[in-house]
């Protein structure tokens, strides 16, 4: 097959009041894990929900497999997979039945045993859906994504509200998916989920991608890949006089103040200096390397969290 | 084939829902064995009256209390105070009591029918009464037998309530059973899940449909048949009559329930809504009594509601083994609910 997996030109999506998503243009290859990253309320589970027919879109194209909805409906379901961001199931239902059943809506279906097995299931086959933990419930709503052996899967926000343990066994079904030569297209506002995930990513603000490359490209693209971190005991000072002297911008955070640079190493000895003759009253200097909650940082001048 | 399996794991997940098939299997069941049996009566229904004790009983007094027991009347004889008392709790429809030279009898305006017809038969005793004192023959009477229009068997409280809980039955499904989990699917987003398989939309919901229609089924022969095996209840009209207004009684609740489910966005919002559909079709519409005591304007309300209509229609056709020809006004009535129903449910149903 030939052709990228999706293709996106022009989205809107307007509502009474706000534009979710404003002129969103995509491209994800076949084979890749493709990420939309953003804070909440960036448009990526509206553009998703476009994507997947759940919406209808104001303007825009999409392209599924080469297909589109108005013509090939039917056909675009039966060959992608969806995880919603909250999947509802009976709460007496077992994840053999569900999977069971929901692969009987299907033409072409995975066994419901080898489901199981890749979602680490086997033990609580026969459990009613209400006994699982969260994690479990999530990963067999990642199993019901997969029933029809999809091209494209699509995940949205599919670790939200896990605990460390239960994400990272999460993480290891996403790269199963990839390792089978699936499409995954997924949307979390977890950078250290879109790093570990992701061959892509497209990040997203207020309903327009603001950046998209690699995790590596988004970050050493930027013009001060690294920084230098000044960590005090309690509650970070002003910093305006050692900026001054410095003469560069410093950021203060809670406790401690951040120095974006593009060479440590230059940077190193005047801030010691600087610091010595303000004397500021730091407890210790790491050197880090950016991430991608940086480079969303600089290019909103707002934080992932906020 | 896929309309099969999703009929069947409808079933099979509700068979787990133990709360739910209480409610739905064994609790009007339960209403039926208990209220039948503490309003059960022995032999056929009688009028009776409260009678009044005179401080000293005259033979004028026992003349006509003779009277009233030849006259089948039953009567219960208190003393003043004991009278009063029953009388302002509103259980009274007749009283008799000594006034001055001869008696008064008051009539409760709540139970008229009732006190009415106690009436008739006091004064035809108090005539036999007199005809007995004066040693001169006995007034002729016109006899006078209470039953209900079509049988003389469905006469007891059971067979009054059962198709009472049949239509109650009914009006639960519908609200509750198809509307409020159309909410809770839409609401949890199980339509949406739903909406990026293959499958089609309708065939999910015929699948809903079907099993409670089912299960309609199923409750109603329970009912039926323990009324039945308990209290000797048959149904006396014909059995294509009884389905036909079964079905569209099932067709016209289940659209509301549909229709209804439109209104609300959350659980809580229809549980609301439900609840002010449902209690007072349920108090009002004869389901446990009848309404004839109530206010003239007020029955005539509840007339165009769906539920009463559709009660009056089943028990004549029930327990009076009437047909349906002679019920065209009531049947028209639960018709047009079920198609406005239909129509809004068309117009407000959503999937998200």
């Amino acid at each position: 097959m030939s052709g990228p997996a999706l293709r996106i030109r022009g989205l809107r999506k307007a509502f009474p009041k706000v534009v979710a998503v404003d002129g969103v243009d995509l491209e994800v290859a076949r084979g890749e894990v493709f990420g939309l990253l953003g804070p909440n309320g960036a448009g990526k589970t509206t553009t998703l929900e476009i994507i997947e027919g759940l919406t209808t879109a104001d303007a825009g194209e999409i392209e599924i497999l080469g297909l589109t909805w108005e013509r090939n409906g039917q056909e675009i379901r039966a060959r992608f997979g969806v995880q919603l961001q909250s999947t509802s199931l009976f709460n007496k239902i077992t994840p053999r039945e569900a999977l069971d059943l929901y692969g009987s809506y299907y033409p072409k279906r995975r066994p419901t045993q080898e489901l199981l097995e890749l979602v680490q299931l086997v033990d609580k086959a026969d459990a009613y859906h209400i006994t699982l933990s969260g994690g479990q419930q999530q990963r067999l709503a990642l199993a019901l994504a997969l029933v029809n052996d999809p091209e494209l899967v699509f995940l949205d926000e599919p670790t939200t509200g896990l605990d460390p343990q239960a994400r990272r066994s999460l993480w290891d079904v996403v790269r199963r998916m990839k390792g089978e030569g699936r499409t995954v297209v997924l949307t979390t506002h977890y950078m250290d989920e879109a790093e570990a995930l992701c061959d892509r990513l497209a990040i997203m603000d207020h309903g327009k991608v603001i950046a998209t490359g690699t995790p590596a490209s988004l970050i050493s693209d930027l013009a001060m890949p690294s920084v230098v971190e000044l960590t005090f005991e309690g509650t970070a000072p002003d910093p305006a006089a050692f900026a001054t002297r410095l003469g560069q911008a410093v950021e203060q955070r809670s406790d401690l103040w951040e120095i974006r640079t593009p060479d440590p190493k230059a940077l190193l000895p005047r801030l010691l200096e600087a610091a010595e003759a303000e004397a500021v009253p730091f407890h210790q200097v790491h050197i880090r390397r950016a991430t991608l909650e940086d480079v969303f940082l600089t290019r909103t001048g707002r934080s992932l969290r906020e | 084939m896929m309309l099969w399996r999703q009929f069947a794991m409808e079933w099979r997940l509700y068979s787990r829902d133990r709360v739910a098939m209480f409610w739905t299997m064994a609790f009007p069941v339960l209403l039926l064995l208990g209220f039948g049996t503490i309003f059960r009566e022995s032999g056929g229904p009688k009028l009776s009256l409260v009678r009044v004790q005179s401080q000293a009983p005259s033979p004028r007094d026992q003349a006509l209390d003779q009277a009233m027991v030849d006259l089948q009347l039953k009567v219960q004889t208190l003393s003043k105070a004991e009278a009063e008392a029953r009388w302002s709790r509103g259980e009274t429809a007749a009283q008799l009591e000594p006034a001055g030279d001869g008696y008064r009898l008051r009539l409760n305006s709540y139970l008229m029918a009732q006190a009415g017809a106690t009436a008739g038969l006091v004064n035809q005793a108090w005539l036999v009464a007199q005809a007995r004192l004066s040693g001169a023959p006995e007034p002729q009477r016109i006899p006078l037998q209470v039953e209900s229009p079509g049988h003389k068997r469905s006469t007891n409280y059971a067979s009054f309530l059962l198709p009472g809980l049949l239509g109650l039955n009914l009006v639960s499904m519908g609200l509750f059973a198809v509307g409020m989990t159309n909410v809770t699917y839409r609401e949890k987003g199980k339509f949406r899940r739903l909406a990026v398989t293959p499958l089609p939309k309708w065939i999910f919901l015929l699948g809903q449909v079907l099993h409670r229609l089912t299960l309609t089924v199923t409750q109603a022969a329970i009912l039926i048949l323990v009324g039945r095996l308990v209290f000797g209840i048959q149904n006396q009209g014909s059995v294509l009559d009884l389905l036909l207004i079964m079905t569209l009684g099932t067709g016209c609740f289940m659209a509301i329930g549909f229709a209804l489910s439109g209104f609300a966005d959350t659980a809580e919002g229809y549980g609301a809504i439900s609840n002010l559909v449902f209690f007072p079709l349920m108090m009002l519409s004869g389901v446990y009594f009848t309404l004839d005591a109530a206010p003239a304007w007020l029955q005539q309300v509840v007339a165009l509601l769906p539920l009463a209509p559709f009660l009056r229609v089943l028990r004549a056709v029930f327990n009076d083994g009437a047909g349906l020809a002679g019920h065209g006004l009531g049947l028209a009535i639960v018709c047009a609910w079920a198609l406005c129903a239909f129509l809004l449910a068309l117009k407000r149903f959503r999937w998200a």
